[in-house]
């Protein structure tokens, strides 16, 4: 099939949506008739404004000249500013629309978003520029939010990068949505200015699964289970098929089973709780071993990764929390915990050292001691290649776990996340 | 083998299965191992012609897709009891 | 359509309020303003997961449109009676733009579409790219396919064991150090690869994704199985006046990323030379002018970063492909491994197909069920990977270090004589 690669705005667009002529296209009896597929996206080219299609790859340098509001010189002297605001990533037509108003008003009719759901408008003068940020910085929810909270540049904390939690998902051990409007209320100074050390970048994934680079952020959570699945004999056999329900444990943990249910022999599978690592990865294959559990459920938090190569190469994050309970609305504890670190790092770390750079400069064992997160056995990695994680040298720290331990055991407590 | 012998094979090893009583829904690797001797994207490219036929139908995992009969085994709404309209 | 039901919720309420753009406000909005049932028993929904701290959907096997394998995911609720308008309530996929940008003519469009066939919530964007619209029932996915194609020229993205929707950064936009046209290379492997983009193909998922530089803002190193990372291998241009005016306080360090707060007067030596992970870099205060040592650069950026104004990445780029990466499940989580260390790029892309139907060839043939490409290369050694595979020749590059064990697999063929040995030759020697 394919559409044209329109340099300029498809005309299709500006013809009016019509809700009727599906109805008259598809034909249930013959479902290729009139059917278009394979056309991919549209062209991207169509939808830059026009000191953008002029200024491709032409762009000398960059500048924020205030937080979540940059300034881009071409060598053709042409500038662009360029007004960044969080959203909420889940959100109504309404909000898009409302978006589409603003852009239609001051950018004409261009928008763009970033990988970190935030959108950004771009005009070309200064005066425009002011009346742009006067507008936004109006637009309230009825309850008193911003709609478009100017920032997400420069060293401060960027949206969250995140899933879609209860929602809408049929996996996830959290919410997703809520913890984030809970994390970035308490953490909104820091996404209208340039206050920390480097940048932050902060992710959630509402199960293992991680639809999100959340395993290479700053400051991530993500959700776990610690229950075991529930096995549903009397269902299992009629909505899985059990081998791939074997197969789909990466411990081998999922043996074949037969129940009597009922007077009837039924085929299901008995699962191994001691190996269970709690994956999920059998429930994603089979709904008769549903894992959620509302008191088992809760938050992992690992912090410390990156993808950039600034300085230091890309670098996993690591568990520091292994578990705080789900807490709704507003999950208090989990909050509170990456505020800690916030501002610890923030309080500590060198000019340009991001969380990771940081602690891989002062040791673990001072990162625990200065933000007083209980370490304990479960952050310990008895996983695969767990061994590269041991230390093996006389390089450490003498912190207060030292002496606590070591000194006076007695003294010594795991203290529980609550 | 060409592509219609591939496409009745791939037919003729789904219906032994049900027969067999087993699998309902399978993988394009298990249709690729029952099938050696063809090309993995030609096994590909036939399995998902028969799905445009309507011989096949796709079904989702929820990460990964299978490929079945239509109307053998889980349907495409599974484990959703319809409520009485 | 009668009265619209709505639910007490408590909870999910205490949501509307704080300074961050409140979805539950947006939400409950749009609801009043449409009169849209399926919004209040999604909020509905909402309070009940928030109370017993569970979800309440469940997964159907729906995957697509008619001859998709991708780009639909079905979901239901599992409290059909209490919240009947949002039973079925499945994922539309719909496949964004190269670096993200719209107008609003289309996506107002879009918009009114789903305003008449779903529920009016969506996502900007889902983890992998897409544009994603929230809830809508069995009977609409037809229609919705229709309309994207027929009046907005848009198609789905992918899901499932298919090629996701590829994504990249805002490249040559807008930024001055997109190495590669990354939109453009994003656009057009998108199309390249329509049918392994809307009908099952692989063992499981791939994603392909593209950064413009090593900053890598898509992370790519992180989420792709093949990421694709612009570089460049000649020297950094230097502007030794713009150097002296970062030194003299002119110019705002880091293009201004540090404004609020005091860290002192801008120390080159400090937050630059120090800083350099290779050390190739020198700042002659008598001369005023900055030496770089550009053979032993890794191109970090930091420097570029910090002076972008007087540093600029060289002009002979080009990309970097590494493979491999992925979440947790089920081996660990894996970062990409470098591959292919520079290769030029031009549209049409030929060089580039060719490498990766060769990589989707042996994970094809090779990969188990549900193994992504990263575990496969894991499984069989990346040594074979780069030798046997691609038919690469290895180099130091393609290690961080090299193996601490010599349990190396000889073939027979490399080792003088052969394998086939005679034992009472052997014993002639030494007897027994």
């Amino acid at each position: 099939m394919g559409i044209e690669k329109f340099k300029e705005l498809d005309p299709i667009y500006t013809q009016p949506y019509d809700p009727t002529l599906a109805e008259k296209l598809y034909n249930p009896e013959k479902p290729m008739e009139n059917r278009i597929t394979d056309i991919g996206p549209p062209y991207f080219w169509q939808f830059m404004p026009p000191v953008i299609q002029k200024n491709y790859g032409k762009w000398v340098s960059h500048e924020i000249i205030q937080p979540g509001v940059l300034k881009y010189k071409s060598e053709t002297g042409d500038v662009v500013y360029v007004v960044r605001c969080g959203t909420p990533r889940l959100e109504t037509t309404d909000y898009i629309r409302e978006i589409c108003e603003i852009a239609d008003k001051y950018c004409g009719g261009y928008v763009r978003w970033t990988t970190r759901n935030n959108v950004e408008f771009h005009v070309t003068d200064e005066e425009t520029l002011k009346a742009l940020i006067e507008d936004l910085k109006n637009r309230k929810h009825p309850n008193g939010s911003y709609k478009f909270p100017i920032g997400g540049t420069g060293a401060g904390i960027s949206n969250i990068v995140h899933t879609q939690g209860w929602i809408h998902c049929h996996t996830p051990a959290i919410d997703a949505s809520g913890v984030v409007k809970a994390i970035m209320d308490e953490l909104f100074e820091y996404f209208g200015s340039h206050k920390l050390p480097a940048k932050t970048k902060l992710a959630l994934a509402c199960c293992l699964n991680m639809c999100g680079a959340v395993h290479c952020s700053d400051l991530a959570l993500v959700g776990i289970h610690r229950k075991p699945p529930l096995v549903e004999d009397e269902r299992l056999e009629h909505v899985c098929e059990i081998p791939l329900v074997i197969a789909s444990c990466p411990l081998g943990a999922i043996k074949p089973a037969t129940a009597e249910v009922d007077g009837k022999k039924k085929k299901t599978v008995r699962i191994n709780v001691d190996r269970c690592m709690f994956c999920g990865n059998c429930y994603t294959m089979c709904p008769a071993l549903p894992i959620s559990d509302g008191e088992g459920d809760g938050i992992t938090i690992v912090v410390g990764g990156k993808v950039s190569n600034r300085i230091t190469p890309p670098e996993f994050s690591r568990v520091v929390i292994p578990y705080i309970p789900n807490e709704p609305p507003r999950w208090p504890t989990t909050v509170k915990w990456l505020k800690k670190i916030i501002e610890v790092y923030s309080q500590y770390a060198n000019k340009y050292e991001r969380i990771g750079t940081w602690i891989n400069r002062i040791g673990w064992e001072r990162f625990f001691e200065l933000t007083g997160i209980p370490f304990t056995e479960k952050c310990i990695d008895d996983y695969r290649l767990a061994y590269t994680t041991y230390r093996t040298s006389m390089h450490f720290k003498f912190t207060k776990h030292v002496d606590e331990v070591f000194n006076a055991p007695e003294n010594y407590k795991v203290e529980l996340f609550k | 083998m060409n592509k219609e012998e591939l496409k009745q094979k791939i037919i003729q090893i789904m219906e032994e299965k049900v027969k067999k009583g087993g699998k309902t829904k399978i993988y394009l690797k298990d249709l690729q191992r029952e099938i050696p001797d063809a090309n993995p994207r030609e096994i590909k490219n036939a399995a998902n012609e028969l799905v445009r036929e309507g011989k096949l139908e796709y079904f989702s995992t929820g990460s990964t897709v299978m490929f079945g009969l239509p109307g053998v085994g889980m349907g495409l709404e599974a484990g959703v009891e319809k409520p009485e309209e | 359509m009668g009265e619209v039901k709505k639910h007490d919720t408590p909870k999910v309420d205490q949501l509307k309020t704080g300074p961050w753009p409140s979805f539950v406000d947006d939400i409950y909005s749009y609801a009043e303003k449409h009169k849209n049932q399926a919004c209040f028993d999604i909020m509905g929904q909402m309070e009940l997961s928030y109370t017993n701290k569970e979800t309440h959907w469940k997964h159907g096997g729906i995957v697509g449109v008619f001859g998709y394998g991708g780009g639909v995911i079905g979901r239901y609720s599992d409290q059909q009676e209490k919240f009947p308008a949002i039973w079925a309530f499945h994922t539309v996929r719909v496949h964004h733009t190269a670096g993200k940008w719209y107008h609003t003519s289309a996506l107002k469009k879009l918009c009114d579409m789903w305003d008449s066939r779903g529920s009016g919530v969506v996502n900007f964007h889902g983890s992998t790219g897409d544009i994603i619209l929230l809830g809508t029932v069995t009977d609409q996915l037809e229609p919705i396919f229709f309309d994207l194609t027929h009046q907005l020229h848009w198609d789905l993205g992918g899901s499932g064991s298919n090629l996701r929707s590829p994504a990249c950064c805002m490249g040559k936009s807008r930024c001055e150090w997109a190495l590669i046209d990354v939109q453009e290379l994003d656009y057009e492997l998108t199309m390249a690869f329509q049918d392994e983009l809307h009908r099952p193909a692989f063992p499981y998922k791939f994603k392909f994704k593209f950064s413009g530089c090593p900053l890598d803002c898509v992370a790519a190193v992180a989420r792709a199985d093949m990421s694709f990372i612009g570089t460049w291998r000649d020297d950094i241009r230097i502007d030794q006046e713009a150097v002296r005016a970062y030194v003299r306080g002119e110019l705002k360090p880091n293009a201004g990323a540090f404004s609020d707060r005091d860290w002192g007067p801008f120390d080159i030596k400090k937050e630059v030379i120090d800083l350099c992970p290779t050390k190739c870099m020198y700042w002659d205060e008598n001369e005023q002018k900055l030496y770089i040592n550009n053979s032993e650069c890794n191109r970090c950026m930091h420097c570029i970063a910090v002076m972008p104004e007087a540093l600029r990445p060289g002009q002979d780029t080009g990309i970097a492909i590494l493979i491999g990466a992925k979440a947790p499940i089920l081996e660990g989580a894996q970062l990409s491994t470098l591959i292919v260390p520079f290769m030029k790029v031009e549209p049409p892309y030929d060089e580039l197909k060719d490498f990766i139907y060769k990589a989707w060839d042996y994970w094809m043939e090779n990969g188990k069920n549900r193994e992504r490409i990263g575990e496969l290369i894991q499984r069989v050694g990346l040594n074979k990977f780069i030798t046997e595979v691609m038919g690469l020749t290895p180099i130091p590059q393609h290690v961080r270090v090299p193996r601490d064990n010599p349990y190396i697999f000889w073939k027979e063929e490399e080792v003088e004589g052969g394998w086939t040995r005679d034992v009472a030759e052997f014993r002639k020697r030494h007897p027994a």
